[in-house]
Formats: structure tokens, sequence, C-alpha cells
């Protein structure tokens, strides 16, 4: 494992008496990244979480967090994790920030950046209301704040953004987006693909228990075609036939199976053909989830 | 101190204790009621039923509160059931280095609350009784603070099983049957000579003497206990519940 990878995930297994969570799941994850945790429902999300934190012990397999085995040296990265899986245990009665007191007491924090994490997740000027009058978005930030309180090095959030309104979903990501730039590892699992292609850097997506993919996001969505806006499509499409390239009209213009633009220029142009654009074909996170899932849409 | 100052801030605003201490308040009134004054108001109706004397009665007003095991299992329970039913609480408790402070920090936190309660319970007997009951006199206040210690070594060993069971089965209805299960069947075995010498309801009698009127303390396990026997039976008591605790704790896939 090198400096890069922050999570090294290899054969992880975890059965349950007699259901098989996870099967050998492989999986790495960056530093210094978001990183969508995707999978649908039932696929192993939360259990993975839960072997990552060492609140459940693997059947078999290795993880390695920040270059420390787990469980074996849980006590070496316990610090270095924050973590929001499931209900985050908020103490209603209480305001918030007293309750970033009691989360800094109970995990071995001091109390110096309460203030700032207030402040960070914009709540400074809620700090004295009981978190049970906050709405769901501010339990969910509060929540955020009680996590960095120690400063993680690496931030595994499951489904974050449920349930919060889209103003609250777009503050968060900025959030979390801000906190990558800082050089924090951030992991967020999400049913919702719109909010990862939205934030995610790298994906990681498994179902079943299994990998079944990984890797850049913007590698993900790039559909392996380019694009080509052009006057005359049909010709176009004859003249990129004979030049040897899988070409196809679509929508008014072209779509050639290729990683690079410029040799499909070259050939038009060569035919005295200029295209007004041409550009990368973009597929969505859900289309390509949906495809690597063998789920069916609808 | 941070850890002490963290489960205060936990237990205090929570509606949990006063409901339980009221709960507590209710059900020492009644056992005053019928033992100090309902047969001096209905002597017809009491038959048998003793009416407890000064001073003594100050006494056996702190054995019927001690007998009140339910208090610190459920709030033991409860509180430290709460806390595993969330990943960050669980997470804390069950991967912090600090495993055994975490533990040592709730004991004496639920310890001290359940303690306050026994000790407002054994106040509003005495009230009672001072008002109610015949005869003279009352306890010195080295007794009174006989009394004092007493429950609280009491407290100690019930919060420690009720935080071992919650531990060990991670869900707080199952962990309150069995503690509950646990105090009454422990209680009935009592009743048995060579198990009597290690059982935690006989240690809790035994603290406090045979101080029922008419001979009733020989049918009470334990009242001949001596201090230092029921002493070390509450302390062997008390670590089984840590040990269980920090074992339970210990497992990852409760």
């Amino acid at each position: 494992m090198n400096d890069s990878t922050a999570i090294r995930v290899r054969g992880l297994t975890k059965t349950y008496k007699r259901t098989e969570a996870l099967r050998g799941l492989d999986f790495d994850i960056p530093s210094g990244k978001v990183t969508g945790f995707l999978g649908p429902n039932g696929a192993g999300k939360t259990t993975t979480f839960k072997a990552l934190l060492g609140l459940t012990s693997p059947s078999e397999g290795d993880i390695t967090i920040l270059g420390h085995e787990v469980p074996k040296q849980l006590n070496s990265v316990t610090k270095k994790v924050g973590a929001i899986v499931e209900e985050p245990g908020l103490i209603r009665a209480h305001s918030g920030r007293v309750n970033l007191q009691i989360a800094a007491d109970t995990l071995g924090f001091g109390h110096e950046r309460i203030d700032s994490m207030l402040e960070f997740v914009g709540l400074a000027n809620d700090a004295r209301r009981k978190a049970d009058e906050y709405s769901k978005g501010m339990r969910q930030r509060l929540a955020l704040a009680a996590a960095l309180l120690g400063e993680p090095e690496l931030l595994l959030l499951d489904e974050p953004l449920d349930g919060l309104d889209p103003a609250g979903q777009h503050a968060f990501r900025a959030r979390l987006t801000a906190l990558a730039e800082a050089g924090t590892t951030v992991v967020v699992s999400s049913h919702d693909l719109a909010d990862i292609e939205a934030l995610a850097d790298y994906v990681v997506v498994i179902d079943k228990g299994r990998l079944i993919s990984q890797g850049p996001l913007e590698e993900m969505l790039d559909g392996g075609s380019i694009r080509v806006v052009i006057e005359n499509p049909e010709a176009a499409i004859q003249i990129l036939l004979a030049a040897g390239f899988d070409a196809k009209a679509d929508n008014g213009s072209v779509v050639v199976e290729a990683e690079d633009g410029s040799e499909i220029v070259e050939s038009l142009a060569r035919e005295g053909m200029f295209p007004s654009e041409v550009r990368p074909e973009r597929t969505t996170l859900e289309s390509v989830f949906l495809g690597i899932t063998g789920e069916e849409e609808g | 101190m941070s850890l002490l100052h963290a489960e205060y801030l936990k237990i205090s605003r929570r509606k949990l204790f006063p409901v339980m201490a009221l709960i507590l308040l209710f059900l020492v009134v009644i056992s005053a009621f019928v033992l100090i004054a309902f047969g001096q108001i209905a002597p017809e109706l009491a038959e048998d039923v003793p009416v407890l004397e000064k001073p003594d009665a100050y006494v056996i007003g702190a054995q019927q509160v001690a007998s009140q095991t339910w208090f610190p299992i459920i709030l033991a329970v409860v509180m430290l059931g709460g806390e595993l039913a969330s990943t960050v609480w669980a997470t804390s408790l069950t991967r912090d280095s600090r495993r055994l402070a975490h533990i040592l920090s709730r004991l004496t936190t639920f310890t001290i609350a359940s303690w306050l309660a026994f000790v407002l319970g054994t106040g509003l007997w005495a009230a009672i009784a001072f008002v109610a009951a015949p005869g003279s006199g009352a306890p010195e206040l080295i007794e009174w603070l006989g009394l004092l210690w007493r429950l609280a070594a009491v407290v100690v060993a019930w919060t420690s099983l009720g935080l071992g069971a919650v531990a060990m089965l991670r869900s707080v209805g199952p962990a309150i049957g069995a503690a509950l299960a646990l105090a009454f069947g422990e209680g009935i075995l009592g009743f048995w000579g060579p198990y009597e010498n290690v059982s935690l309801t006989a240690a809790t009698n035994g603290l406090f003497g045979d101080v029922l009127p008419g001979g009733m303390g020989a049918f009470i396990q334990g009242a001949d206990l001596s201090t230092a026997h029921a002493l070390a039976i509450i302390v062997g008591w008390s670590l089984l519940g840590l040990g269980l605790t920090y074992w339970g704790l210990q497992r990852r896939d409760a």
C-alpha cells in the first residue's frame, strides 16, 4: 500500500450465520479525495463501513487503513477516523454546543475545535439551541461537526445526504469538497447516484458483497466515444467509416467509437469537412451503475 | 474527569432518572404505609403485618429501599444500551483503547445517580417513620453514615450487573429482562443454604442485619451474614459485572 491509498481491502468476507454479507470484497480508496461508495440495497455497504470502523469482525480478509491493519492495529487509527454511520447519536435534550462537548469528552478530544467546527458546519448561530429543535439537515451537520472534532484524516459517511432538502444537500456537498481539498479522505455511501456524481472524484461500486467496479469518476462517465457536430452527418459518417472508425448518426450529429477526437477531425478535414463541435460523449453515473450491476430501470 | 463530565451531561437532561426516581418514591410510600401506618390505622385488617417502631423503622427503611434492585439495573441498562444503539458511541466504547475508563466512568455516574435516588427514598421513608412510627429514638449520625455506604455498596453491584447484561446482549429489552430475572432468580436461590453464601440478594440483606421485628429476619435470606462476608459477595458480583461489561464491549459482533 502506498501513501496515496487511504484504505486497502482484500478478500473481505463477512458471514452472519447463514447470510454472506460480504464475499471476498476487494477495493482501494485513494487519499485526499471524495470517494463514492455505491451499491444497491443489501449490497454490503453498511457492513463494509462497520468492518472498516472495527464495529464488526471480518470472517476473512485484510483491511489496511492509513497504513495500519484493522482490527489488529485499531487503536492506532481510531482517532484518525471520523464517521457517521446510521443514527448519529445526538442527545436531543442538549444544545448543539453541549452535544459537541459530550462528543469531545467521550471520544477523548479537547474542546478547542468546537467553535471552529460549529462555524464550519454553519451552526455557530444555533449552537445554543437544543438539538431537538434542529431540522434533519442541521442535525446531520452537527453530526458532521462531531465527526470532525478530532481532525480526522479519513471520514466515513453512510448516507449523509439522505433526507436533506436540495439546498441542504448542496451545502453539505460543498463542505465535504472543502474537506477533501484540505487533504481529508472522504468516503460517502449513498444510493442517490446524482449526489455521488456531483461530489465524488472516485467511485467504488459493490453488489452482493463483491466489487463490481472502481475507478476515477471521470473515467467511469467517459462513454468511450466522441460526439461530432457537423453540417452533413451522413457524409461525415461515410468518410469516417472509410477511415476505419465505427461511426453512427445520433440526434443530428455523429457518434464515433474512439478515445481521441484529433484523428477524427484530421480524417474529416482531409475531405474538406470541418465539425463545429467535437466532444467526448459522457454517460451518467446512473447508466453506468445500472449497466454494471445488471439492474433494470423502472 | 472529562469522561465523568460527559456522562453527567448525558444523564442530567434525560427524563429517565426523574421518572424512575418518582416511581421509586411511590413504592417507598406504599411500603412505608403498609409497614408503618396500616397496622395502626386498621389493626383488624393488618392481622400479622408488623408495625415497625422507632428506631429500627429507620434502618428497615434503608433496607427496603436497597431491595429495589430494579432501579440501578434499569438505569444502567437503558443508559448504556442507548449508547450502544448509536454507532458514534458504540464506536468509542468498543474501539477506544480507554475502554476501561469508559466503563468505570459509566459505573461511577450511574452508581452515584442510583445512590442519590436511594438516599432520597431512604430520606422519604425516614420522614414517614418520624411522623407515623410508634416508639422513640433514632440512629446516631454514625449509623446514618453506615446506611449511606451500605446503600452505595449495593448499588455498585447491581449497576455493574446491569452494565454487564446490556454489554453482552447489546439490546435494552432483553438486557433488562435478563438482569431482573437474575435478581429474582438468585434471590429465590438465596433461600438455599449453600447458595446463600454467594447470593447478592442475601448480601444486600446481610449488610443491614437482622432488623425486622418479631424474629422475621430469620425468613430473609442472608440476614445473618457478617458485614465482611456480605461485602466480599458484593465485591465479587461487582467484578463479575465489570468483567462481563469489558468482555461484552470487546466483542464486535454482538
